[in-house]
């Protein structure tokens, strides 16, 4: 016991002699510091790298569902109930908020934009005038992105734009929200001088350069004007004051929106004219022939994989092994699924878009030979690709059809096997919203014998099996659709967009390394296109003098030249009905690129009231949905046995049966409620 | 051995002496506050009438928002329920304190404020909630909708008559919301009638069966000659015979609760059940 004493006494007597009295004053090696990184261009490179791996950047690492935290997983596009794409999983639901809100990783990177642009002011002698002042324009640039992303989210945000010391008392540390309006000019302040201090060529890979900020620019203030204006379009003019602070933390208030909507439009217009104007880009058309839609086709597949076009404005690139995504692993078609499958299957509502198709008298889609879906007989095709044989070459290369070659495989595609008689009348009476829930597996002709209809519950084994030319043929393609496993194909449909075309590459989590275009030409052209009606709209005259109406079409005009659609032949006219053109141009040209959920959501087109115009041109909300809930439909293949011939069926969703709902509030994201709960000042959305 | 023995040993009192120190001041005290367990009773009704304010449970419907006002300035409020459909609500799990009681509902808003956000009117309630509390708002809700007889069914389409009036007077309506700044007189236009046809008896918009309920939309002012007047609007599809439905009518103005919200709430008429022969 004696012992034991003495080993608790030990450990105290020896704390004891650890205590010091000098303070340590030495700074640490390991400890890096301003002067280690921000005298030298080295220093430099690791802080801008910094800066960039966190920017809120919407890539193959962006699910609108989660909100920015870099992450592949299930990557899938276009999912998020903009109609351009549909997925089985949860993360397939309507964009009204994100599960990680872009909030706190906000203020980190703009503490380190800040802290750039107040501290290297110390180190100006160590690089030339124009390195010097092209870090500095990078910060800028970084907060004017910051600034963006979350005032299209949020509205009115706390505009930090200095480094804020710590500690400090609470009234310095805690910003309050400020006004949408304060946001946006901020937006365009930070812009703005992002460019003037920006060289005009990046001088490094990923870097920022002065056409990138006005690229940027021009979409972003296209997001404000549109916000001022589309506000006063929505039930309740979407304005309000925060709680706490009193700030018109959303909206505009009646006497300024008109202004305000027309300065914006008129920033971007100017924007994006200057990038037409100066910036060298053009749209990609390596391998484009005006005479060759075959051409035409493989130039936008090329387009997104090449890192030498001249369309590419801002490129987040990946590099094998090392920074890498998986969207090949989840996005591919069903046979080649590594470990998954199918996550992105466009809709038909998409397809019907582009050019090419022939049309009942409603505009949409023709598969039988009656005024109506549900009237007339089918009609034949000897392979599905005949059905497509006149398809836009740009939905083409966006989208492959069922039959079509991928990868050098051709993708089977059929929702089952009809061997009833021909002609062969619509399968169902009824395919409006309120029956979209009765599916193929529910018709007599699928049921009852003697059976007509053979459709398969799962893949491979699972497939019904029905004879054929003395043989036997599956139900279901290769790629599904199978009734009971959302991991085949669910519309007919699937992306080609983005995904890896190479024979020889082996998918996987992890093994993809395609570029994501953040910013292209195309895009800057649709820009200049948009604010040019929009300001001919307001009764504004042209900030350049140019003809606004002929900006427009030329734009418009030159994109659909490269798709191989049908050019216009008049010029847009300064309407609402012009106005959809550029819209409806838009919705197709930056399909499936993270932009269109931006584009619904600045419209004010996705709630109910609105959404006649959710397409970009006017569509019948009611064909579609019901009140706040929406739907989309696919395009099914059957094989019929008795012909040896092809039809197609239009049904809302078929596999996975996904509905969404957005409604006004969602226009502006709820604050975290954390950060409304333990400041004084955050205010959250007052209309929540 | 006997190193070993002490080994031992002193493991054993590092071990204990490690647990100890996670130990708390009231280690062998039970947690003592006690779970929530006050009850909130609340009824809405129409001020002018006394009749319950008939609604859908949901977060169209009454949206009852209870704030705890004991954390000082920047409290959040408690998660929002809503009114069951016929006008009452209740929780029966709530801390006990002192709440601010605000309902949200297609009725003339209980807090209105001007367009620079001053307080014009605040009708919301405070008070210690503490055992079984009750609450009564009475409140002006915009449309009254009634059944004028009892839905009939034919070949399996259910065709009801319905009255529409005002249960606020336009000039009473525009009081009160003009002064809040953006007026139009087209708040006060009804925009539409819905016919809500379900298997569940708590019919109403949430819990509607889309293949038969229906509705008739009006454009503009449309409706204004309509209201008191007998309207017949009929179900979509075939109801399959053998089967009992419930069903509701609902109408709603061109206004949103809470303002800036985008919603648009609608007041409903009692549930019928139909047997659809």
């Amino acid at each position: 016991m004696i012992h034991m004493k003495k080993i608790f006494i030990l450990p105290i007597i020896g704390l004891l002699l650890f205590s010091a009295c000098n303070d340590l004053n030495i700074m640490p090696k390991n400890v890096i510091t301003d002067d280690n990184l921000l005298s030298n261009e080295a220093g430099m490179e690791i802080y801008m790298a910094r800066m960039y791996s966190s920017m809120p950047f919407e890539d193959f690492k962006y699910m609108p569902q989660w909100g920015i935290n870099f992450n592949s997983w299930l990557g899938a596009i276009g999912i998020e109930g903009t109609g351009e794409a549909l997925n089985r999983d949860g993360i397939c639901t309507a964009f009204t908020g994100e599960d990680t809100p872009y909030w706190g990783q906000a203020f980190t990177l703009l503490r380190s934009a800040n802290h750039l642009l107040e501290v290297l002011p110390k180190y100006k002698s160590a690089y030339k005038e124009e390195t010097y002042n092209h870090y500095l324009g990078e910060a800028y640039f970084v907060r004017a992105t910051v600034f963006y992303a979350m005032a299209r989210r949020f509205g009115g945000a706390p505009l930090v734009t200095k480094e804020i010391q710590y500690p400090a008392d609470a009234d310095q540390l805690e910003v309050p929200r400020a006004s949408e309006k304060e946001t946006w000019d901020q937006v365009l302040a930070d812009f703005d001088k992002a460019t003037e201090l920006l060289q005009s060529k990046s001088p490094k890979t990923g870097y920022a350069n002065k056409y990138v900020a006005l690229a940027f620019k021009s979409e972003a203030m296209l997001y404000a004007g549109s916000v001022a204006k589309y506000n006063e379009t929505v039930p309740g003019r979407l304005t309000g004051f925060g709680q706490k602070t009193g700030v018109r933390v959303i909206g505009f208030a009646q006497d300024e929106w008109q202004d305000a909507s027309k300065k914006y439009f008129t920033e971007a217009y100017k924007a994006a004219k200057k990038v037409m104007q100066d910036g060298g880009y053009s749209l990609y058309k390596k391998k484009w022939s005006p005479t060759d839609r075959e051409a035409q086709y493989q130039n936008m597949v090329d387009m997104f994989s090449d890192l030498t076009s001249p369309e590419n404005i801002y490129v987040k690139e990946y590099q094998y092994p090392t920074m890498t995504h998986g969207f090949d692993a989840y996005s591919a078609p069903f046979i080649f699924r590594a470990p998954l499958a199918s996550g992105t299957c466009p809709s038909l509502d998409f397809l019907e878009l582009f050019d090419g198709f022939n049309r009942y008298p409603d505009g949409t889609v023709k598969v039988t030979d009656g005024n109506s879906n549900n009237q007339g007989n089918y009609l034949m095709y000897d392979t599905p690709m005949d059905f497509f044989k006149n398809a836009e070459p740009r939905l083409r290369a966006y989208v492959i059809f069922p039959g079509d070659m991928f990868r050098g495989k051709e993708i089977e595609i059929r929702a089952g096997v009809y061997t009833g008689s021909t002609p062969v009348s619509s399968l169902f009476s009824d395919y409006s919203y309120n029956n979209a829930g009765t599916l193929y597996q529910h018709l007599d002709a699928y049921k009852l014998s003697p059976k007509k209809l053979y459709l398969s519950p799962r893949q491979e084994n699972s497939q019904e099996l029905v004879p054929y030319n003395g043989g036997t043929m599956t139900a279901a393609g290769a790629n599904g659709p199978f009734y009971d496993n959302g991991e085949g194909c669910l519309t007919g449909l699937y992306d080609r967009k983005w995904l890896n075309a190479d024979p020889a590459f082996v998918a996987g989590e992890g093994k993809s390394a395609q570029p994501f275009i953040l910013m292209r030409y195309a895009e800057v052209l649709l820009n200049a296109a948009e604010a040019a009606v929009e300001l001919s709209l307001a009764g504004v005259t042209s900030p350049d003098n140019d003809n606004l109406m002929q900006v427009a079409t030329d734009a418009v005009n030159q994109i659909r030249e490269r798709a191989g659609a049908t050019l216009l032949t008049a010029n847009i006219t300064s309407t609402e009905a012009g106005r959809n053109i550029v819209r409806k141009e838009r919705r197709k040209e930056l399909g499936l690129e993270h932009k269109t959920r931006w584009d619904l959501r600045r419209w004010r087109v996705w709630h109910y009231e609105g959404r006649d115009g959710f397409w970009g041109e006017v569509r019948n909300k009611d064909s579609y949905s019901n009140s706040s809930r929406y739907r989309f439909r696919g395009l099914y293949p059957f094989f019929s046995t008795v012909t040896g011939k092809y039809f197609f069926d239009a049904h809302f969703q078929w596999v996975s049966q996904k509905t969404f709902e957005y409604n006004i509030v969602d226009y502006y994201f709820a604050i975290p409620g954390g950060e409304v709960s333990k400041s004084s000042v955050i205010d959250q959305q007052p209309n929540r | 051995m006997n190193n070993i023995k002490n080994m031992k040993k002193i493991t054993f009192c590092i071990i204990l002496c490690g647990l100890f120190s996670f130990s708390s001041c009231s280690l062998f005290e039970m947690d003592n506050y006690s779970a929530p367990a006050e009850t909130l009773q609340g009824e809405v009704v129409d001020v002018a009438t006394g009749d319950p304010v008939l609604t859908d449970q949901g977060s169209e419907g009454i949206r009852v928002r209870l704030t705890e006002l004991s954390f000082g300035d920047n409290v959040t409020h408690n998660p929002d329920f809503f009114c069951m459909s016929n006008g009452s609500f209740q929780n029966t799990k709530i801390f006990k304190g002192n709440y601010n009681i605000r309902i949200d509902g297609p009725f003339i808003p209980l807090i209105r404020e001007d367009e620079r956000g001053v307080p014009l009117a605040d009708e919301t309630k405070t008070m210690d909630i503490k055992g079984t509390t009750k609450v009564k708002f009475e409140v002006q809700p915009f449309l009254k909708v009634e059944w004028v007889s009892e839905p009939t069914v034919t070949d399996g389409k259910i065709t009801a008559k319905v009255r529409v009036t005002r249960a606020v007077s336009e000039s009473d309506f525009q009081s009160k919301i003009e002064p809040m700044g953006g007026y139009s007189s087209s708040f006060l236009n009804v925009t539409d009638i819905q016919l809500f046809v379900s298997y569940s008896s708590s019919v109403g918009y949430r819990a509607r069966d889309d293949r038969w309920s229906s509705k008739i939309e009006y454009s503009g002012s449309a409706f204004g000659t309509l209201l008191g007047k007998t309207i017949t609007i009929e179900s979509n599809g075939t109801i399959p015979s053998g089967q009992t439905v419930f069903v509701r009518a609902a109408s709603r103005i061109n206004y949103d609760t809470p303002k800036g919200s985008g919603t648009r709430r609608w007041n409903y008429s009692e549930p019928a059940e139909v047997i659809v022969p």
